[in-house]
């Protein structure tokens, strides 16, 4: 990864906070110019962040989900989606300040409400799984 | 990667799904796990991790064995 696409990469991540949603394809290149699409694809060869399988839109920079998804948060006054239940509590994480995450437990539907405070969630009571081995996780890393 | 109520819901989620068993840890444990993998995530000298960076970060939380050996 050279230090232009380093750039890009942290031009996109600041553009997430500060908007709360993903940067467009469009508006990244009009905020950069057209050097922008080889270097997203490089960015996405790289695991920095995850396009679109069909197109040169942002799907993930995680721990930011650029399509809803069952874990949304809530920090620093604004939100975000989380891709799973990992990047949710990552977001605080990466914001530095504590959070919200509200989802729903994926076998009954009840309602999930959980505050970060300190790094610590509150309640403490539920249990995170994952399916796929870590040797794996980037083999489909939306279903992961 | 997903949040169940408890270790119940979880069971049945994945008699329900086919799913086999992969690997279980607290909220408590997300938490510290998020912290140590995401809390560079937004700084102007980022860099990416190497995988033996990560691997590290799973080893010193206890997470070992071959399901967190990374690819």
């Amino acid at each position: 990864m050279n230090e232009g696409d380093l750039r890009t990469r942290n031009h996109i991540y600041r553009r997430f906070v500060e908007v709360g949603r993903a940067p467009t394809f469009a508006e990244l290149r009009d905020e950069l110019g057209d050097e922008v699409e080889p270097a997203l694809r490089r960015l996405h060869d790289a695991h920095a962040l995850v396009l679109e399988p069909d197109r040169t839109e942002i799907r993930m920079a995680n721990p930011f989900s650029a399509a809803p998804t069952p874990y949304r948060v809530e920090a620093d006054g604004r939100a975000w989606y989380g891709n799973c239940a990992w990047d949710a509590f990552g977001i605080p994480a990466a914001l530095h300040v504590d959070g919200h995450t509200s989802s729903a437990c994926p076998d009954c539907g009840e309602a999930i409400e959980i505050d970060v405070r300190d790094r610590r969630p509150v309640p403490d009571e539920h249990v995170f799984h994952v399916v796929v081995p870590a040797s794996h996780w980037w083999d489909d890393i939306v279903f992961t | 990667m997903n949040l169940f109520r408890s270790e119940e819901h979880l069971d049945r989620w994945l008699n329900q799904n086919a799913y086999e068993p992969g690997a279980t840890i607290t909220a408590g444990k997300l938490c510290d796990l998020a912290h140590a993998w995401w809390s560079d995530r937004l700084a102007s000298d980022w860099r990416p991790h190497t995988r033996d960076e990560n691997q590290a970060i799973l080893e010193r939380l206890g997470l070992t064995g071959k399901f967190w050996q990374l690819a």
